[in-house]
């Protein structure tokens, strides 16, 4: 494989495949719905009209509100680069390293956060507290679950984990885990609902309710990227269940990876279609069976040693 | 000068059959820098602050205060012998109660100071008794001979790890700290909760993890002392609405943090996993240094907020960053300091834990350790989002948003010596992550020199976090162009935040710091009782509510349901029992002394 195509692919990966997937989720949503649906490709055009747009700015905000959507892009673009989201290597294997993404990740919510509280809106605030909330609980989940498969694999880098054999019942287990996990994060059915429109219910949208034009844009960006992120890693723990998986050639491996991951993406559509969104107070509960699935993985993993 | 660089005094400055002596090493340098360091800003930002104290609290008996306190403690870390070591810890505490007492009009920072030195009492209590047994085993009273293995070295070690836990503020003796800490003003603060209870973390090092004072049952009770403590501190950090209350239940956490690395060093030492235990040490002992910088930096930052405004109810304050830009800005550095968000220094730390303890999950020979490895592992994970969580809030209610109260609302940036004070932490914080390998080759010296291949140590470190700083920087930097190019056309447009339609609500809408932590608060409710009072007045008050108040509470059942019934029986018991010893009859007393006088010559004639 030539440097070239590596290149090529990294460049698809962080252009075209997260907003595709967007896409691809809100169209089979619709379908779902018995409705026509916007044209696939609409999230770029969104993208687009919203760097076109001027944007408004709370007159409370400081350089916190304007700098952190763009360290959020900034933090996706390099995570896209080191997470194993796609089935292709990824850039600098030591950088790869579990414990360094998921704190790469609390950095970007650090600042959304922060962003969130900087205007002064009380729905800021309230979708800040929730979001820090899913975050305590998801966490743990991720870190046992990765931990899991570092241990498997003795290593906690990423790219070798995703480069050796797993054990195939520590891979179900994590990778049903991070699905779990990735719903929370990313906020969608049944933690939360993207298409709400009373702000009182959301987590996500509250968080970002002030943010417009330029500003929205990279923020909508960053959230497609870590979609991809999020589901892709857990595809590629569940593909690695297949114990020769690992041994494919490369193009394989990123075929496979990609219909995993809009598979995923599917499948995330079709329960948005069927699940009500949890009462937020249920929610722990729902949190919880990630965490299950976590620890089992961790049993299984220590008992094989 | 005695052998190994020892500095014995001559011969009028003994303690009884043992001289006072000095010893200086790698571990002693290191904890040296530490107190040098804080010491350093805490001077720098004193006077800027103590204008604000100015008619409570007298400079001279401040500055003696302090001074005598970071003597003290360079004396603590430079003590060879257990009576040595012992002379510089009381004055360490003495020092230090005098400077909690100093603004000793107000009667809540009284009874702080009382607390504290009842803790410091019971503290120096547990450690003589340790040091005596262990004198008792060995006959010698310097640190470098007490040999003592096996079961034999249970009681002593204990004894000895209890009186530092009440120093360190481990769970659950650390009911003191969140209560003397806060009292004192705020540069003391930031010199008592970066350094001085670092000094027991200094002797556990000394004696208990590179000494030859070793239990087997230790390390696992240091590990799983230290774990709860890290939970149970940002657990309750979460809860406060006093922004140096919560710094100082944060202290509470990192000293479990650094519990975390010394326990774990103590169980590789026994399950013979050299590299695993130096791994583990080195953690413990950057974290100690991180701590140090960024809680004395978060501290420095809320005693400037404090001297600007008055306040210290997060309730109260509000948009602050745009009235003391450099003090926020301080703020934010240290805030993700703490929450060991990378590329800063206490990320590296933490790093360095998880390592160990994903080195304990892969190394281990038993099941049961591996799967502790595990879950420690994902504990660690909960303490960091709790931490996110709780500064978050912190930052966010204090300096983001709009100002609560007048008070914020005419806040001024602080004197250029508290500014600079600050800066220079949050630079010290900035660049130490950077140089973690730097840091590792210093701290393999202290790991390695009982243990070997002290080489490893710097090899265990990989992540090529400069590069990765830069990545962030350039495609931040290319982001800000392409913005500026497109705002060209469209600028961006200033105005009030959403407010639904309702026209301006005024800054008391906002969001409080009690509804954010109120999810996670409820979640963790076994351990507290958590209330929140809603109470809604007006005569037709179901539709037109003319007056609502909240009040949150909650009470914790440790203290309410474990020490408060233990306190209450102990002075129950002394009242009655002293009222007796103590009726005021001379002849009763002169029994005493009599009876004491032959006791004394009764042990002497044996």
């Amino acid at each position: 494989m030539t440097a070239f195509l590596l290149a090529a692919i990294h460049a698809i990966n962080l252009t075209v495949v997260p907003l595709l997937l967007v896409g691809v989720l809100r169209k089979l949503k619709a379908r779902m719905q018995n409705r026509l649906g916007a044209p696939l490709l609409q999230p770029f055009y969104d993208t687009a009209k919203l760097l076109r747009k001027g944007e408004t700015i709370s007159q409370s905000a400081s350089w916190v509100f304007i700098w952190a959507p763009r360290l959020c892009l900034a933090i996706a673009v390099l995570l896209a680069l080191l997470v194993p989201w796609s089935g292709a290597p990824v850039l600098g294997a030591h950088a790869s390293d579990f414990i360094l993404i998921l704190y790469l990740l609390a950095l970007g919510k650090f600042a959304a956060l922060l962003a969130a509280m900087d205007t002064g809106s009380a729905f800021g605030g309230l979708g800040a507290s929730r979001e820090a909330t899913l975050s305590v609980l998801v966490e743990p989940t991720l870190a046992i679950g990765l931990g899991a498969l570092a241990l498997s694999a003795r290593s906690t880098e990423l790219a070798v984990i995703a480069a050796s054999p797993a054990v195939p019942a520590v891979a179900l287990l994590v990778g049903a885990a991070l699905i779990v996990a990735a719903l929370a994060e990313l906020s969608r059915m049944p933690v939360d609902d993207p298409t709400t429109h009373l702000e009182l219910t959301m987590v996500h949208e509250a968080l970002i309710l002030e943010n417009s034009g330029r500003n929205l844009a990279l923020t909508e960006l960053a959230v497609a990227l870590r979609t991809c992120i999020f589901l892709g890693l857990a595809v590629q723990t569940l593909l690695h269940a297949w114990p020769r998986y690992p041994e494919l050639s490369f193009s394989m491996r990123y075929g496979l990876g990609m219909i995993g991951l809009f598979g995923a993406g599917a499948a995330v559509a079709v329960a948005e279609g069927f699940l009500v969104k949890l009462n937020w107070r249920r929610v722990p509960n729902f949190i919880a069976f990630g965490m299950v699935l976590s620890l089992l993985a961790a049993l299984v993993a220590a008992a094989r040693g | 000068m005695g052998g190994n660089g020892a500095l014995t005094l001559p011969l009028p400055w003994f303690l009884g059959d043992s001289p006072f002596t000095f010893v200086v090493d790698p571990l002693s340098r290191w904890f040296l820098a530490i107190t040098g360091l804080v010491g350093l800003t805490a001077a720098v930002f004193s006077p800027g602050y103590l204008v604000h104290l100015r008619r409570r609290v007298a400079p001279g008996f401040y500055w003696a205060a302090l001074s005598l306190l970071m003597a003290s403690m360079a004396l603590v870390v430079l003590a060879a012998n257990a009576l040595t070591f012992l002379v510089a810890w009381e004055l360490m505490a003495l020092s230090s109660f005098a400077l909690v007492a100093s603004d000793h009009e107000r009667h809540a920072v009284r009874q702080a100071a009382l607390t504290y030195l009842g803790a410091t009492r019971v503290g120096t209590g547990f450690l003589m008794g340790g040091f005596l047994w262990a004198h008792q085993l060995t006959g010698s009273w310097t640190f470098s001979a007490w040999w003592i293995w096996g079961p034999a070295a249970l009681g002593p070690a204990v004894l000895i790890f209890i009186g530092l836990a009440t120093k360190a503020g481990c769970w659950p003796f650390h009911l003191w700290l969140p209560i003397a800490h806060p009292a004192a003003p705020a540069p003391v603060s930031a010199v008592m909760s970066g350094v001085m209870i670092k000094t027991a973390i200094y002797t556990m090092t000394r004696l208990l993890v590179l000494g030859h004072l070793s239990a087997p049952a230790l390390g696992p009770l240091v590990l799983s002392l230290g774990a709860i403590s890290a939970f149970w501190g940002v657990l309750f950090a979460l809860l406060q609405h006093d922004l140096k209350r919560l710094l100082a239940y944060h202290s509470v956490e990192n000293i479990g943090l650094i519990m975390m690395g010394l326990g774990l060093s103590m169980v590789a030492q026994r399950l013979h996993l050299p590299l695993l235990s130096q791994i583990s040490l080195a953690a413990a002992l950057f974290h100690t240094l991180n701590h140090a910088l960024f809680k004395s930096l978060l501290f420095l930052g809320a005693g400037a907020v404090d001297a600007r405004t008055h306040v210290r109810d997060v309730e109260h304050l509000g948009g602050l960053i745009h009235r003391m830009p450099w003090t926020g800005a301080c703020f934010i550095v240290g805030s993700a300091a703490i929450c060991a968000l990378p590329p800063l220094n206490g990320f590296a730390s933490e790093w360095l834990l998880y390592r160990g303890l994903l080195g304990l999950a892969t190394s281990a020979p038993f099941m049961g350790t591996r799967l502790a490895g595990l879950l420690l592992l994902g504990w660690l994970a909960l303490v960091g989002a709790l931490a996110l969580a709780c500064f978050a809030k912190a930052f966010g209610v204090v300096f983001l948003g709009r100002p609560r109260s007048r008070a914020a609302e005419q806040a001024r940036e602080a004197t250029r010596g508290m500014v600079g004070a600050q800066l220079l932490l949050a630079l010290a914080c900035a660049s130490l992550g950077l140089a973690a390998p730097a840091v590792l080759r210093f701290l393999s010296q202290i790991a390695g020199t009982e243990q070997g291949a002290p080489a490893a140590l710097a090899q265990v470190w990989t992540l090529p976090l400069p590069l990765l700083l830069l990545a962030l920087a350039i495609t931040m930097a290319v982001l800000r162009a392409w913005i500026s190019v497109l705002s060209h056309s469209r600028p961006a447009r200033r105005y009030i935040t959403w407010e639904c339609g309702f026209g301006d609500l005024g800054p008391r809408t906002q969001y409080t710091a009690t509804s954010f932590a109120q999810p996670i608060a409820r979640m963790f409710g076994a351990l507290y009782r958590y209330t929140l009072n809603i109470t809604v007045g007006g005569r037709d008050r179901r539709h037109f509510p003319e007056s609502v108040s909240v009040a949150s509470m909650y009470e914790p059942y440790l203290e309410t349901r474990l020490y408060a019934p233990l306190l209450r029986l102990f002075q129950q018991a002394a009242g009655t029992f002293v009222m007796r010893l103590q009726a005021g009859s001379i002849h009763q007393y002169l029994l005493y002394m009599a009876l004491a006088l032959v006791f004394l010559l009764w042990l002497g004639y044996r």
